[in-house]
C-alpha cells in the first residue's frame, strides 16, 4: 500500500509541476519590460482538480482497472476482420473500389473538396514513394522533401525560363529527382539506421537552403510564381486563352466554369496515383521488390545470398525519389507558386508519419493514412489556434493506439489446417 | 496524465467557440480574416486579426452596414502557401465574398489566384511584395506600402543624411527582407554609394557573433537590415556587447517596442523607416484607447492597416451592396477617411501616396521623426 | 581588425555556440545510447526550460531578489526541476507504451509530441518573442581596442565553465556512481541488465530526466546570453544538437561534447567564408563528410555485425 501511496503522491506532484509554470504564470511584455501575470482562477482550479484526480486515479488504478475488466465489453470486432482487411487480396479490391469512387466523385463535389482531394493525392504519391524507401527497403529517410522540392522546382524553372508545359516537364521532373536520389544516395547508403536518417535530413535542409539562397536561378525566398496549369491536348482551362491556344470550354461549347480547372488537375493527380500504385505493385512481384524486403529483414543474409545491398538500396532510393519528383511537379501546378517555405522538414515528418501510420509497406494503409493526415488539420480548422495542438496530440495517441499502423501489410500466404 | 488538463481547457474553448458561432444571426455579411494563427509568424497574424476584429466590432456597434451585422471569421493559413490555397478554397465553399488577408506575400499570391477565379474581393493589410498587384487582378487591393516604395525612401535617406563611404546591407533571406534589401542596394548604387557588403542571415538564428566579427573587418559607416525585429534586436544587442559601434537602420517590420525589449540600450539611435505611427497619432487616440480597453495591442505595423481595410470595405459595401465587382469598382474610384489617413487605391489596387517616414528610435521604445 | 585577432574571435565565438550545442546534445545521445530512439521532442523540452528560466528570472526580479547569484541559482533550480518533470512525463506518456514496437513508431510519437509542446507553449504564453536584458554584462578585451582585438564577454566565460562542470559531473556520475553503472549496463544490453535485477524502466526514466536537466542548464545559459525566446526555438536547437550528437558518435558522452564544439567552430568559420546564410549548409556538409570516413561518428563505436 505504501508503495502505491508514494507513487500516487509522486504522480500528483508531477501535475502541478508540469502545468503550473507554463499555464499558471504568463510572461507579458509591458512597455519594454517583461512581467508575470497570474492566470485566471479557473486555470488554478483546473490544475488543482487534475492534481487531485491524478492522486485518486493512481491510488485506485488497480481496483478501477479490475472493475473495468468485469464490466460488459463493447461488442468486439471479430478477430477475423482485421486479418481479412489486411489480406493482400482484400487490399487490392479495396484500392479498386476506392479508385472507382474517386473517379466519379469530383463531378458532384465542391471546388474546395476537390482541391483538397488533389492535395491528398499528392501526399498519397509521396507516401507511396517513401513507402518504398522506408516501408519496403527499411531505410530511414528524413530528407524526402528534398526530392519533392527538386521536382517542383524543375517544373517551375523549366516553365519560367524555357516555357515548357506541364506534360513535358512531368517526366523531366521525375528524372531530375531520380538523378538527385542517385547522386545523394550513392555515398551515404553504406551508413546504417539512424546515421542515414540524420544525413538525409541534412541533405533535405541543404537543398532547401540552396533553393533559398540561389536567388538568380530559383527566385530565392520569393520562389517562382505564375506557374501554368496543365492543358488537355493543348486546350487550356483558363477563362481566356493566350495567343495561339484554345480554351476547353470554347472548344466543347460549354459555359466557363472555374471548377473545371480544379477537377482536371484532380483527375491528373488520380491518374498519377493509379500509375504509381500499378508500378509499385508490379515491382513488388519482381526480383527487385523481393530483394528490398529481404534486405529490410536481414542484410547479412542478403549478402550471403549474393545480392548487392548497395545496388538494391540505391534502386529503392532512386525510385522513391522519382515519385517525389512527380508529386512535386503536380504540387507546383496546383499551387501556381513554389517557394522554399513549402519544403521544410515538417513536410518530411508528415510524409513519414503517413507511411508509419498506414502500416509500413501497406499501400491501402498509406492511402488511408494520407487521407487522415491531410484531412485532420483541415477538419480541425474550426478550432483555429488549437488546431496544431490537436494534430500533435492525435499523432501521439494514434501511435499508442495502433502502433502497427492502420492497415499493416501482409504477405500472401497459406495456412495449413491443423 | 499531462494531457488531461489541456483537454479540459480545450473543451472549455471548444464549447465557447461553438456557442459564438451558433449565436450568429443568419443575416450577416461574412468577411474572412486570413493569416497565420499558428506557426512561427503568429504574432504578426495577431496584429492583423486584432485590427480587423476591432473594426468589425466597432462597425457593428454603430449599427452595422445597411442594417446588417458584419461577421469576421478567422482562417488560419500558418503562412504556408499550401494551406493558403486550401483556405482560399474553403472561403469559396463557405460562400464568403470578402477577404481581409493574407499575411505573408507567399501565401497571398497563390490565394489571390483562387479569389480572382471565383470573383472574391481581397484586401491585404500586410503583404508588401510588389508582385501581388502586378498581375492585373481587378479584385485585389492592399492597404500597406510596397517594398519598392520603402526601400528607396531608406536608401535616399542614407545617401542624403548619412553620406557614407561604405554601406553594409544584411537581410534575413525572407521575401520581405530580401525584397527591401535589394531595393535599398539598387537605389544606393544608382546614387553612387558603395555597398561593400551584401549578405544574409538565417531567419530564426540567435547567434550573430560571426557576422559581427565580419562587420568589424568591413567597418562600414551604416548597416541596413532588411527583416523583422527579433533578428535585428539580437544583432544590435550583440553588436553592443562586442564593441561594434556602427549606425544601424531597419524597415517597418523592426519598428516595434519588442525591438527595445530585446536590444535594450543598444536600440538607442537606430534609424527606422515606418509608416506614420497610427496608434500614436493624436487623431487616433480614442481608437487606440478602445484597443487597449478591449485588451488588444494597438502597436505594430499591421493593426491599423487591417482596421482601415475593413473600414473601407464596409463603406463600399454600404454604398453599392454586396457584389464584389461593384465594390471593387467603388474602391477604385473613391477615397476613404481611415485612421491611416486618406486612403485611395490606384489602378493596380495599391494605396496611393503611402508615405514612409524616417525615425530615430529610442531605447524606451519611443521614436522621433527626422525632418 | 587584424587577421589574427579575427581568427581567434571566430574561434571563441564558435566554441561558445558549440558548448551550448553540446549540452543539448547530451539528451539525445544518452537516450539513444540506451533505448536507441531519436527523441525529437528534446529540442522542445529545452524550449520549455527556457520559458521556465525566464519566468523564474522575471519573477525573482519582481520580488526584488535581483542579485545575480540568486537569479542564476533560482533560474537553474526552477528550470531543472520543471524540465525534468517534463522529461519524465513525456517518456511515461508518449514513449513507454511504445517500448517494444518498431523503432519508427516512437520517432513519429516524438514528432507529434514536439508539435504538441510547441503549440501548447504558444497558447499558454503567447506567440510573441519574450526578452530580458543580459544579467551579466561586460567583457574582456584582448588586443588594442574593442574594434581591433578579441572580445570575450563574461557570459561566454560563464557558459564555458558551466558546460565544463556539467560535463565533468556527468562523466563522473556515469563512471563512478552505482546508478551510472546501471546506466552503462542498460546501454550495453537492456535485456541482460533487466535479468540481472536492474530496474530498467527506472534507468530509462533517469536518462530522460538527466537529458532534460542538462537541456535546462543550456536553456538558462543561452537564455541569459541571447535574452530572447519564442515557442519555436526548440526545433532549430534540437536539429543542431542532434547533428552534434551524431557527429561525435551517438551514444557517446565525450563524443557529444566534441561534436558540439566542432560543429560550433565549423559554423563560425563557415559563416566567415561563405556568408551567414550558408552556416547550416556548412554544418550539414561537415556531418556528411565525417560520416563518409567514420560511419559511426568521431568517437562512436563501430557497430558489430552479428549473425
Amino acid at each position: 500500500m505504501s508503495a502505491r501511496l508514494r507513487l500516487a503522491f509522486f504522480s500528483a506532484l508531477l501535475v502541478p509541476l508540469v502545468a503550473f509554470p507554463i499555464l499558471g504564470l504568463k510572461l507579458v511584455t509591458v512597455g519594454i519590460n517583461l512581467e508575470i501575470q497570474g492566470a485566471a482562477p479557473l486555470t488554478w482550479w483546473i490544475i488543482a482538480a487534475c492534481t487531485l484526480g491524478m492522486f485518486v486515479w493512481q491510488l485506485l488504478r488497480r481496483r478501477l482497472a479490475a472493475g473495468w475488466a468485469s464490466s460488459p465489453n463493447l461488442p468486439r470486432i471479430p478477430a477475423g476482420t482485421g486479418n481479412f482487411l489486411t489480406r493482400p487480396k482484400t487490399q487490392r479490391w479495396g484500392i479498386l473500389a476506392l479508385a472507382l469512387v474517386a473517379l466519379v466523385w469530383p463531378f458532384f463535389a465542391s471546388r474546395g473538396a476537390v482541391d483538397l482531394a488533389t492535395l491528398i493525392m499528392i501526399y498519397v504519391m509521396l507516401g507511396l514513394g517513401l513507402n518504398i524507401v522506408v516501408g519496403l527497403a527499411g531505410l530511414l529517410d528524413l530528407g524526402y522533401v528534398g526530392f519533392y522540392a527538386v521536382g517542383a522546382y524543375t517544373y517551375a524553372m523549366l516553365g519560367e525560363y524555357y516555357g515548357l508545359g506541364f506534360w513535358t516537364c512531368l517526366p523531366i521532373a521525375g528524372a531530375m529527382a531520380a538523378l538527385f536520389g542517385f547522386l545523394l544516395g550513392f555515398p551515404v547508403l553504406r551508413l546504417r539506421g539512424d546515421y542515414l536518417a540524420i544525413v538525409t535530413l541534412g541533405f533535405g535542409e541543404i537543398i532547401r537552403i540552396l533553393l533559398r539562397n540561389l536567388t538568380e536561378f530559383t527566385g530565392g525566398p520569393n520562389g517562382i510564381s505564375g506557374i501554368e496549369k496543365p492543358t488537355l491536348f493543348g486546350l487550356t482551362f483558363d477563362r481566356r486563352a493566350p495567343e495561339g491556344m484554345q480554351t476547353f470550354h470554347e472548344f466543347f461549347g460549354l459555359a466557363y466554369n472555374a471548377s473545371n480547372k480544379v477537377i482536371f488537375l484532380y483527375l491528373i493527380a488520380l491518374g498519377l496515383v493509379l500509375l504509381t500504385l500499378f508500378t509499385i505493385n508490379r515491382l513488388l512481384r519482381m526480383p527487385i521488390g523481393r530483394a528490398w524486403e529481404a534486405l529490410r529483414e536481414d542484410e547479412i543474409a542478403c549478402r550471403a545470398l549474393g545480392l548487392n545491398p548497395t545496388l538494391i538500396k540505391l534502386s529503392a532510393f532512386t525510385l522513391g525519389a522519382t515519385f517525389a519528383g512527380f508529386a512535386g511537379c503536380l504540387f507546383a501546378a496546383r499551387q501556381g507558386l513554389v517557394s522554399p517555405n513549402s519544403f521544410e522538414f515538417i513536410e518530411s515528418a508528415i510524409i513519414l508519419a503517413i507511411v508509419v501510420l498506414g502500416g509500413m509497406g501497406s499501400q491501402l494503409g498509406v492511402i488511408l493514412a494520407a487521407i487522415v493526415m491531410i484531412l485532420l488539420p483541415e477538419l480541425t480548422r474550426e478550432f483555429s489556434e488549437y488546431r496544431m495542438l490537436i494534430f500533435g496530440s492525435l499523432m501521439v495517441l494514434m501511435m499508442i493506439w495502433r502502433p502497427q499502423g492502420l492497415l499493416p501489410m501482409q504477405r500472401p500466404h497459406l495456412e495449413l489446417k491443423r | 496524465m499531462k494531457n488531461k488538463k489541456h483537454l479540459s481547457r480545450l473543451f472549455v474553448a471548444l464549447a465557447l467557440s461553438g456557442a459564438t458561432s451558433f449565436s450568429l444571426a443568419a443575416d450577416t455579411i461574412k468577411i474572412a480574416f486570413a493569416g497565420p494563427a499558428t506557426g512561427p509568424l503568429t504574432q504578426y497574424g495577431d496584429m492583423q486579426f486584432n485590427g480587423s476584429k476591432m473594426a468589425v466590432e466597432q462597425i457593428n456597434k454603430a449599427g452595422g452596414v445597411d442594417g446588417k451585422q458584419l461577421e469576421g471569421i478567422v482562417y488560419d493559413d500558418a503562412c504556408d502557401p499550401k494551406q493558403a490555397v486550401a483556405v482560399a478554397n474553403k472561403v469559396v465553399n463557405n460562400e464568403i465574398k470578402f477577404v481581409i488577408g493574407h499575411f505573408c506575400s507567399s501565401a497571398t499570391q497563390p490565394a489571390a489566384d483562387v479569389y480572382n477565379d471565383e470573383g472574391i474581393l481581397m484586401i491585404t493589410p500586410s503583404s508588401t511584395n510588389p508582385a501581388i498587384t502586378e498581375r492585373g487582378y481587378k479584385l485585389v487591393f492592399r492597404t500597406i506600402g510596397l517594398d519598392s516604395d520603402q526601400g528607396p525612401t531608406a536608401a535616399n535617406f542614407i545617401a542624403d543624411h548619412v553620406k557614407p563611404k561604405n554601406v553594409a546591407i544584411i537581410h534575413d533571406k525572407q521575401q520581405y527582407g530580401e525584397g527591401l534589401a535589394t531595393a535599398v542596394k539598387q537605389t544606393l548604387e544608382k546614387r553612387g554609394v558603395k555597398v561593400g557588403m551584401f549578405t544574409a542571415i538565417n531567419p530564426g538564428d540567435k547567434d550573430f557573433s560571426s557576422l559581427i566579427a565580419q562587420l568589424k573587418k568591413e567597418n562600414p559607416d551604416i548597416v541596413y537590415f532588411g527583416g523583422y525585429h527579433p533578428e535585428l534586436g539580437l544583432l544590435l544587442r550583440q553588436s553592443r556587447e562586442r564593441g561594434l559601434n556602427v549606425q544601424f537602420m531597419g524597415p517597418e517590420g523592426t519598428g516595434n517596442t519588442a525591438l527595445s525589449a530585446i536590444a535594450g540600450a543598444a536600440s538607442e539611435g537606430l534609424y527606422v523607416t515606418l509608416p506614420p505611427p497610427y496608434d500614436q497619432d493624436p487623431r487616433n487616440k480614442t481608437l487606440a484607447d478602445a484597443f487597449k480597453a478591449a485588451n488588444r495591442d494597438p502597436s505594430g505595423p499591421f493593426v491599423f492597416t487591417a482596421y482601415a481595410a475593413v473600414q473601407a470595405l464596409a463603406q463600399a459595401i454600404g454604398k453599392v451592396g454586396e457584389d464584389p465587382e461593384e465594390v471593387a469598382e467603388y474602391l477604385h474610384q473613391n477615397s476613404f477617411d481611415t485612421p491611416i489617413g486618406k486612403l485611395a487605391f490606384d489602378a493596380k489596387g495599391d494605396p496611393k501616396d503611402f508615405k514612409f517616414v524616417v525615425y530615430t528610435w529610442h531605447q524606451d521604445g519611443s521614436k522621433t521623426e527626422i525632418k | 581588425m587584424s587577421e589574427i585577432y579575427h581568427f581567434f574571435q571566430q574561434l571563441i565565438n564558435g566554441l561558445t555556440v558549440g558548448s551550448t550545442y553540446a549540452l543539448i546534445a547530451i539528451g539525445y545521445t544518452m537516450v539513444y545510447g540506451i533505448i536507441g530512439m531519436i527523441n525529437f521532442a528534446h529540442g522542445d523540452v529545452y524550449m520549455v526550460g527556457s520559458y521556465v528560466a525566464f519566468i523564474a528570472i522575471v519573477g525573482l526580479s519582481m520580488l526584488g531578489l535581483d542579485a545575480l547569484p540568486i537569479l542564476m541559482a533560482g533560474a537553474l533550480i526552477a528550470s531543472i526541476v520543471v524540465t525534468s518533470a517534463y522529461g519524465y512525463s513525456i517518456e511515461r506518456i508518449a514513449y513507454r507504451p511504445l517500448r517494444n514496437s518498431n523503432r519508427l513508431i516512437p520517432l513519429i510519437s516524438a514528432i507529434g509530441m514536439s508539435i504538441f509542446l510547441q503549440n501548447y507553449v504558444m497558447l499558454a504564453q503567447g506567440s510573441g518573442s519574450k526578452a530580458i536584458p543580459n544579467p551579466i554584462p561586460g567583457e574582456f578585451v584582448i588586443g588594442d581596442s574593442a574594434m581591433n582585438g578579441v572580445i570575450v564577454s563574461y557570459i561566454q566565460i560563464v557558459i564555458f565553465s558551466v558546460t565544463f562542470l556539467a560535463m565533468l559531473g556527468l562523466t563522473l556520475f556515469i563512471s563512478r556512481s552505482r546508478l551510472g553503472r546501471a546506466c552503462r549496463a542498460c546501454a550495453e544490453d537492456l535485456k541482460m541488465a533487466n535479468l540481472l535485477g536492474i530496474d530498467t524502466n527506472a534507468i530509462i526514466s533517469l536518462t530522460f530526466v538527466i537529458g532534460a536537466a542538462l537541456a535546462a542548464v543550456a536553456a538558462v545559459l543561452i537564455g541569459m546570453q541571447y535574452g530572447v525566446i519564442t515557442p519555436n526555438i526548440g526545433f532549430l536547437a534540437g536539429i543542431k544538437a542532434f547533428t552534434a550528437a551524431v557527429l561525435g558518435g551517438i551514444g557517446s558522452i565525450p563524443g557529444a561534447m566534441l561534436g558540439g564544439l566542432l560543429l560550433g567552430i565549423a559554423e563560425a568559420f563557415g559563416a566567415d567564408l561563405f556568408g551567414d546564410q550558408y552556416k547550416d549548409v556548412v554544418a550539414f556538409s561537415l556531418l556528411i563528410l565525417v560520416l563518409l570516413f567514420r560511419p559511426s561518428g568521431i568517437l562512436g563505436r563501430p557497430e558489430v555485425e552479428k549473425v
